[in-house]
């Protein structure tokens, strides 16, 4: 990939966390909950680690 | 007494390798610490790393720590607005932070004023973005005050004159802090990060396993909050729909707001390299799962009755995670944690007088004083950053806990003001400072009234204003003002060609162009 193409990309990838919280009622929902804890919640936990796959993976594709 | 003698005599010793700490910072990594940039941002050296832990140090305070789960307690679901918060700022940190750390190293800049300075050519500016940051971030400070107070609290809680012993001891930790932060500057800081996330996340840790195992969990939780409150229960499942729009403008403006504060623009320009900077932003989510399951305190705290306890009897929200610590833990295991909770709040309030008062030496005062000399500009920078800490600590002992909570609110919105200066500045060319002046000024005036407005010229309580589509969050509405001004009367500038133009070139914000060795 090229450094613009490579630059692209990585704006879609930042943005994707953006799109998903945005959804907010996606996920104001109280099931599945997992262990009595709602989707509410569990659901905006576990984005926290994919945010941190997505940015990441941005981060590489900026610097290289 | 809530903490046995072995659990006290734990928080003492680990409190003073904290101070230890603090103290080798000036040792370690040795710089010229009569240099502001050495001072004040570590001679731009942090590592991957070390720049992490500081960042994290800098978003995750005794406010989040505290506030949050509190917030939790008292309405549900809507204190989780901070979990989306946490996760897309860094999205936003990663479009503005490495631009601007690239050009504050290419100009040798340290604050955010400074860059306002060269970008739009204009002392006026520079000098009502450092005094409007100044004003944001004491209130701010006082909150980690008020965080650090809630562990003394819980600590001496049914003791004979509580109120004093705890006020000493604030006064002894302040003066303590004020002593390692004029000595090792942002070095002694930084180390102390690493030991309080250490322990915060130690504390998250235990805590959680000791209630999903022993408490019966979430679904305990859940079961005593419908029974307490009845139909008032269904908030803390999921958000009503009126709710929504309160939570997403929150969410939104709080995380546009974190990187105009000063001491998070300081911990990132204290990074040793771009690359550094943006892989470290990218992976601080990571850390916002701790602050998630801290939030949940203020759930779990109602599968916990003896903590829920100490929490009603005090009528203070602000207790939970502390009286949830003393609760469920062994003593020993409470004083490690305890401390966790107390050094969370110390570590932030040393980061955020830095950062103000970096502002205030370099761009106030010299700007009416432009002879002083780099020594001078970093002794003026120390006693500030000491004068600063006591002003906040003075404010939290005279005025009643509820102020300190109610100007951390305006605090969101005048910080927001700086967004079109600083986040459009580093994107577009053609902003004045004219326009921008007048924005921020509308953009104040619009915010400051409308929170009147909201609370009907009364105590402050909430942030949210009503409009036809609901609740939203006044920060975000008067940003809107603020930018529409800024940038259509840029254009109007433009046009008529009476824009200033700044001193700092386009590929200055992107690539090192002739750095100098920055002096040390």
């Amino acid at each position: 990939m090229n450094k613009r193409k490579r630059q692209r990309v990585a704006a879609v990838l930042i943005i994707i966390p953006f799109l998903v919280y945005f959804s907010v009622p996606l996920y104001n929902i109280t099931n599945p909950a997992i262990g009595g804890l709602p989707f509410f919640y569990w659901f905006q936990i576990l984005m926290l680690p994919i945010t941190a796959i997505l940015l990441f993976k941005a981060a590489k594709l900026i610097d290289g | 007494m809530l903490v046995d003698i072995l659990g006290i005599i734990i928080f003492l010793v680990l409190f003073v390798a904290f101070v230890f700490l603090g103290f080798y910072g000036s040792r370690w990594r040795k710089g010229n610490l009569n240099n502001i940039t050495e001072w004040g941002i570590a001679g731009r050296r942090l590592g991957p790393y070390l720049s992490w832990f500081l960042i994290g140090a800098d978003v995750f305070t005794a406010y989040t720590f505290v506030a949050v789960p509190s917030l939790a307690y008292a309405s549900g679901s809507i204190a989780f607005y901070a979990v989306p918060y946490v996760a897309i700022v860094f999205g936003i940190a990663m479009l503005t932070m490495p631009r601007l750390w690239q050009v504050s190293r290419n100009k040798g800049y340290i604050t955010a004023s400074d860059f306002i300075k060269g970008r739009f050519n204009s002392r006026f500016l520079s000098i009502v973005i450092a005094l409007t940051a100044v004003v944001a971030i004491l209130p701010y400070i006082a909150l980690q005050i008020v965080g650090m107070q809630s562990v003394l609290t819980v600590m001496l809680y049914g003791t004979a004159n509580a109120a004093t012993v705890s006020e000493i001891a604030l006064i002894i930790s302040f003066i303590i802090l004020a002593a390692f932060t004029f000595t090792s500057g942002l070095r002694g800081v930084t180390l102390g990060s690493i030991f309080k996330d250490i322990l915060i996340f130690l504390t998250v840790i235990v805590i959680v396993v000791a209630v999903l195992t022993s408490y019966g969990g979430f679904t305990s939780a859940f079961a005593n909050i419908a029974k307490l409150k009845g139909s008032a229960a269904l908030p803390y499942s999921t958000l009503p729909a009126a709710s929504v729009p309160a939570f997403f403008t929150l969410f939104l403006g709080s995380a546009l707001a974190l990187y105009l504060y000063p001491h998070i623009i300081n911990g990132s320009l204290a990074s040793n390299n771009k690359k550094t900077l943006r892989k470290s932003l990218s992976v601080l989510p990571i850390y916002s799962i701790g602050l998630a399951l801290l939030a949940l305190f203020g759930i779990i705290i109602y599968a916990v009755p003896s903590a829920l306890a100490i929490v009603k009897s005090t009528g203070n929200g602000l207790l939970t995670v502390p009286a949830l610590i003393v609760t469920v833990l062994p003593g020993w295991l409470a004083g490690i944690c305890l401390l966790g909770v107390f050094i969370g709040g110390m570590v932030p309030a040393a980061l955020m007088a830095i950062a103000a008062a970096n502002l205030l030496s370099r761009n106030v005062f010299k700007e009416f004083k432009p002879k002083m000399s780099g020594k001078d500009e970093t002794r003026l920078a120390k006693w500030l950053s000491a004068i600063i800490k006591f002003i906040a600590l003075a404010f939290v002992f005279v005025a009643p806990l509820t102020y300190a909570i109610q100007l951390q609110l305006l605090g969101g919105i005048i910080i927001l003001q700086l967004l079109p200066a600083v986040f459009l500045g580093l994107y577009m060319r053609k902003l004045d400072w004219k326009s921008l002046s007048l924005g921020w000024a509308a953009g104040l005036i619009s915010g400051i009234g409308l929170v009147m407005f909201a609370n009907n010229f009364g105590a402050l309580v909430t942030s949210d204003v009503k409009t036809g589509i609901g609740l939203l969050y006044i920060g975000l509405v008067a940003l809107a003002v603020n930018i529409i001004i800024s940038v259509v009367g840029s254009y109007i500038i433009e046009a008529v060609g009476a824009r200033r133009k700044g001193i700092i070139k386009e590929s200055e914000l992107v690539r090192d162009i002739n750095v100098k060795t920055e002096v040390s």
